[in-house]
């Protein structure tokens, strides 16, 4: 007998908790080796309302045990998206979520004016926490009023799930966290990338043009867990688990410490079926236990 | 696009400090094409795949040539007969070859060796001549293997074939030339030879296309992916400038103790 690996993300059902994290998993078009039946949702490259180029290279460069990443969002501005990719997504048995940038409140609220209703358009995940454009993007996750406004301008434009991805770089991540589920989201998204940054012993300059990038991969799996665990226990809406998840173990924390579902990222760049191994990997587990439910995994969740 | 569990089955050396490297992978084998790579994931090892185009490929077996210059790389050559790596490929966009040129000069600068045995394989089979000129900096460090007729060699320091860079070793004219090495000399390359199809190398993430970190600056405007669209561009339409050469291992290595010096190969002369 299968597991029940279903989960209810407020009104959205997914058929598993493994969803794929945005930008490591393009427009879901591209993707080798997938196990469509393991996928729960894809979460697509960030987009902005117009066109835009990304950062010049070295745009990434490897660290202990993680990476760091200043893509820049590049990204071909919604009209091709909808164009290109959502009549692809609109065949799928899966949600596509857009994740979604702008520079000012206005902008997300126009990007989520113009997808929204679109078919193959599944929801939003609203990045207010990307470190790596000039403006908006993290800025907004730092101040729970303005991660609060732009929540809302995306929420009165949308009845679809409407997902808010939080930044690990702020001071009390509880306080954005209550601000965004007071402001309308159905869902928060914990987390997105550290800042960070590396030297380079021959020019002495950054090994990234950007200077600054993201860390992500195993190297922020504690730090993340923390911080996601922070998050559940501080709103009512369901938390997605991000940050260096690679095998069902990983994942497996994430739930138990208060997650509704997680997102794999960076770990698909070494191993394009680590999703499927994810998702395999906690059924495995649940029937060697002898529970039939993803709900019969005990949770820690202490209130405060 | 395949993924093999595939076992260390040949290695060789092929100049100094320069291993050939063979896995077992033949539905990656018989796919390959010339100025594609594969990704190739060591576990347990660095947490990114790292990139090689293919060398070699046939009878089921896939080739690789490549010199340590940090964690991955040493750790591919410390490899014993058997053992297991992911081999992930054919990737990425290789060379064209168009019966119309009848002739091709395929020039290769160091590792830039790599993509020219395929190169010189599939040119063959599109009726083409083929002509190698392939440079180093000395007589050590030029590849020992080349199954063609014609081959001019060229050495930084003169110690074989023409003194100077292979770009300038080139005398004739070809109806097409092919080119891969450091990114600078492909930029050279690019000033001569405006339509050259060159072989680049970025950093890379994924290798598939999901990431964008393989971004490859275009004269046009914006980037590309070096790992879907290229490695392979016409030499004209790369922004050289802005494209970073991380080659630092053509120069003096920084000390450190967290990263294995590059292993000092037995020094054999090439034949
Ligand atoms: C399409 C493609 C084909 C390639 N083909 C070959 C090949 O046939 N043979 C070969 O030996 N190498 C090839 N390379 C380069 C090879 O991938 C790198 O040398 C390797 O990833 C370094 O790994 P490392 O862990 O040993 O070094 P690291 O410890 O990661 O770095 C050591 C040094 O290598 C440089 N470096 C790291 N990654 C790259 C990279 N992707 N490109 C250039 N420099 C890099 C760094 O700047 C540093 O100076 C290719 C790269 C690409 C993108
Ligand atoms: C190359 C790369 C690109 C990313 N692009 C985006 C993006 O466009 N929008 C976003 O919200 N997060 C982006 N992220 C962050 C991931 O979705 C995820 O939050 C983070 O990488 C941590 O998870 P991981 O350790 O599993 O990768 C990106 C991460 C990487 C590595
Ligand atoms: S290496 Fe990831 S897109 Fe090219």
């Amino acid at each position: 007998m299968t597991a029940d690996l279903s989960v209810d993300l407020g009104h959205l059902r997914l058929r598993g908790p493994v969803i794929a994290a945005s930008g490591t998993f393009g427009y879901g078009t591209e993707v080798p080796l997938l196990e469509r039946r393991t996928l729960a949702a894809v979460v697509s490259k960030g987009i902005f309302l117009r066109p835009r180029p990304g950062t010049p290279p070295p745009r990434i460069v490897e660290t202990p045990s993680g990476m760091l990443n200043a893509i820049g969002l590049q990204g071909p501005g919604a009209e091709a998206l909808l164009r290109d990719y959502a009549p692809l997504w609109s065949a799928w048995d899966f949600p596509v979520l857009v994740n979604i940038n702008g520079e000012t409140v206005e902008e997300y609220g126009e990007l989520t004016a113009q997808l929204d209703g679109v078919p193959g358009v599944g929801g939003f995940e609203v990045n207010i926490s990307c470190p790596n454009v000039e403006q908006g993007g993290m800025y907004f996750g730092n101040d729970p009023r303005a991660a609060a406004d732009v929540t809302r301008a995306v929420r009165r434009r949308t009845k679809l799930p409407v997902w808010v991805k939080l930044t690990p770089n702020v001071g009390d991540i509880a306080e954005v966290a209550r601000a965004v589920e007071d402001a309308g989201a159905d869902a928060l998204c914990a987390v997105n990338t550290f800042l960070g940054m590396s030297i380079d012993l021959h020019s002495f300059r950054p090994r990234l043009s950007f200077r600054t990038g993201g860390l992500s991969g195993p190297a922020i799996r504690p730090l993340a867990l923390h911080l996601a665990h922070q998050v559940a226990r501080n709103v009512q809406v369901p938390v997605i688990g991000i940050g260096g998840i690679a095998g069902p173990e990983d994942a497996l924390e994430f739930l138990v410490a208060g997650c509704a579902a997680v997102q794999v990222g960076t770990a698909t760049f070494a191993d394009p079926r680590a999703i499927a191994g994810v998702h395999d990997g906690i059924a495995a587990y649940l029937e060697s236990k002898g529970w039939t439910s993803l709900k019969e995994l005990p949770r820690y969740l202490p209130l405060d | 696009m395949f993924e093999a569990s595939a076992p260390l089955s040949e290695r060789r050396q092929v100049a100094r400090d320069m291993f050939v490297l063979g896995f077992d992978a033949p539905a990656v084998a018989a796919a390959a094409k010339a100025g594609q790579f594969v990704n190739l994931g060591l576990q347990p090892g660095p947490l990114l795949r790292r990139p090689f185009s293919v060398y070699r490929a046939g009878g089921g077996r896939v080739e690789i040539v490549l010199r340590a210059v940090g964690e991955g790389t040493s750790q591919l050559l410390s490899l014993r007969e058997g053992d297991l790596v992911s081999v992930l490929g054919p990737l990425g966009t290789g060379f064209r070859f168009d019966p119309a040129w009848r002739s091709v000069a395929l020039v290769s600068g160091g590792l830039g060796l790599a993509p020219m045995l395929l190169a010189a394989r599939d040119a063959r089979a599109a009726g083409l001549s083929v002509h190698w000129v392939h440079g180093a900096r000395t007589a050590w460090d030029l590849g020992s293997e080349w199954d063609g007729e014609e081959a001019t060699w060229a050495t930084d320091d003169g110690s074989r074939g023409f003194q100077g860079s292979a770009v300038a070793a080139v005398e004739e004219e070809f109806g097409a030339v092919l080119a891969c090495g450091p990114n600078p000399m492909l930029a050279a390359v690019a000033e001569r030879w405006p339509d050259a199809q060159v072989a680049v190398e970025t950093y890379m993430g994924c290798g598939t296309g999901v990431c964008l970190g393989c971004a490859v600056p275009l004269t046009a405007g914006g980037y590309d992916r070096a790992c879907r669209e290229g490695p392979v561009y016409r030499a004209a339409d790369v922004d050289w400038p802005a494209l970073p050469s991380h080659l630092y291992y053509t120069a003096v290595p920084v000390a450190s103790p967290s990263r294995p010096s590059p292993a000092t190969g037995g020094g054999e002369v090439p034949v």
